[in-house]
């Protein structure tokens, strides 16, 4: 069985966010809390600032009044090839792993705090307190992603129980995973398909020819972060020029 | 003369005869190492019995015995398995004396039928009642016990009506009694550490594929999904209780996932 590990490690898991059809509707932000167990953000976490979402829909403006826009941008992990947060753990809780994600392993997290301090992106979270949902929510928890104590660092994992998954089914039926066959909940969520999910590495793939596509950029591209969370600009009919992306 | 003389020398040497020296000096302790403080003759004005002064130092010996066995304790803990003591037994009493030896073995049992005959082991596939553990679902993750209308399709007919541990499944299956159906509580035997996600599904097609990486031997069938399930549960088909025989510590599973070339990355278990 030595072709599971050469194909081990041989993929680079990224993700195409299209921006044009963002319709900022939080369909990948339900969809990713119902996904992994992520505690539910009442009033006063969300007043303290210590509310958790692991994807999250920005709103901006664009021009002034009365040509005003509204943008959208999904920021989730960003899953850097140059990970600020990674160096910076003590305890190497925050690795990167073979297949290009950026992994955060809950039983070494001692909850420093320091890689939350070094992501540009601020999409790690800490957990203050131990979560805790309405008893009618007990069973809808998902088995496949651990609940996250009081105390650890927690963020975007691509939904590595769906990678894990889907990866093993195929080589259960002997078979190659197809391209499209592993769904983020926060891709399959969404209603245009604006989020695509895949393997960098495949030149087939569709992330890959999405990749060059003329409006793809990354998120503060300046800080050389090197990101594997594409995005395609909006494309604005009226207004020239703003199909390059203002980020 | 000379030699009575000699031989006087010789005995006055041979009365004074010292140790040889030994060859290796000891090292000084870098440290001097205080002094025990005498025992304590008095508390307060009140004089404490003599009797104290040999039972303080048998006291320390319990104390120090006593660390001791914790120590042992926690460490053997740390290593392997538990030392069988005050709970930490690797098996427990069921609520039904559940013999894998009659349904999973193939050889000749203690057992003997309503007849009188000697009876031999059903030789049941582990898969036949552990349905979803060479499955790739989510509860495929474990292998489940099998509902209590499982075993009542067969014992609801097979085994004596006195057999008073399958009127315990009986009655839970509301074939017998008139209290409807209850589940049984199964204690679990098997848990893994913690922060482990272990699913059953790729262990049992490596290994089917690869026997030669197989461990231990079944007393139950060699064939199918069966005959890999000893490398970690030991012989099941043979137990009357079953108990837990590997540590199944991190320990055990990298050192099989790096002889098997499988990924030893932290995201294959820990997510």
């Amino acid at each position: 069985m030595t072709t599971d590990v050469e194909k081990f490690g041989t993929r680079n898991w990224g993700m195409i966010a299209d921006l044009d059809k963002c319709t900022g509707c939080q369909a990948c932000v339900l969809a990713c809390q119902a996904e992994n167990n992520i505690p539910i953000n009442t009033e006063d976490r969300v007043e303290r600032a210590r509310s958790i979402s692991w994807i999250r829909v920005e709103r901006y403006w664009e021009g002034d009044f009365p040509d005003t826009k509204a943008r959208f941008i999904p920021i989730m992990c960003q899953h850097c090839e140059n990970a600020p947060c990674e160096p910076v753990c003590p305890v190497y809780a925050s690795y990167h792993n073979s297949e290009g994600l950026n992994v955060q392993v809950y039983n070494r997290c001692v909850g420093t705090r320091y890689c939350a301090n070094a992501c540009p992106y601020i999409v790690r979270f800490f957990n203050y307190w131990d979560p805790v949902w309405p008893e009618s929510l007990r069973n809808h928890l998902n088995p496949d992603v651990t609940i996250r104590s009081r105390g650890i660092m927690e963020k975007c994992s691509f939904c590595i129980q769906r990678i894990n998954r889907t990866s093993r089914k195929a080589k259960s039926e002997g078979r190659e995973l197809e391209d499209g066959e592993i769904q983020t909940a926060c891709s399959a969520a969404c209603g245009t398909h604006g989020i695509v999910f895949g393997d960098l590495n495949d030149p087939e793939s569709r992330v890959s020819k999405l990749r060059n596509h003329k409006r793809a950029f990354t998120l503060l591209e300046q800080f050389g972060t090197d990101p594997n969370v594409i995005y395609l600009a909006k494309i604005d009919p009226n207004k020239k020029g703003s199909e390059e992306g203002h980020h | 003369m000379d030699l009575e003389n000699k031989n006087k020398d010789h005995k006055s040497k041979s009365g004074n005869f010292k140790l040889p020296k030994l060859p290796i000096k000891l090292p000084k302790l870098p440290i001097k190492l205080p002094k025990p403080p005498p025992p304590p003759t008095h508390l307060g004005d009140v004089e404490l019995p003599k009797t104290l002064m040999y039972l303080l130092p048998i006291g320390g010996l319990f104390t120090l015995a006593f660390v001791g066995a914790i120590g042992s304790f926690i460490i053997t803990a740390w290593w392997g398995q538990p030392i069988p003591v005050l709970g930490f037994e690797q098996t427990f009493d069921q609520p039904i004396n559940f013999p894998h030896t009659v349904h999973a073995s193939t050889k000749q049992l203690d057992y003997k039928d309503a007849d009188g005959n000697v009876m031999v082991g059903l030789g049941t596939d582990c898969t036949f009642c552990h349905r979803t553990v060479n499955k790739n679902t989510a509860a495929g993750a474990n292998a489940y016990i099998p509902p209590v209308n499982f075993c009542a399709n067969c014992h609801g007919v097979i085994g004596s009506e006195d057999n008073v541990q399958l009127n315990i499944l009986r009655d839970a299956a509301g074939i017998i009694g008139d209290d409807g159906t209850s589940p049984i509580n199964w204690r679990r035997v098997h848990r893994l550490p913690d922060h482990v996600r272990f699913v059953h599904e790729p262990h049992i097609r490596y290994l089917s594929a690869n026997p030669e990486h197989i461990k231990g031997e079944t007393d139950g069938v060699s064939t199918g999904p069966s005959a890999v399930c000893s490398t970690c549960h030991g012989n099941v088909a043979s137990m009357e209780k079953v108990y837990q025989v590997e540590p199944l510590k991190m320990r055990q599973c990298v050192d099989c996932h790096r002889d098997n070339g499988a990924p030893t990355d932290c995201a294959t278990c820990h997510h």
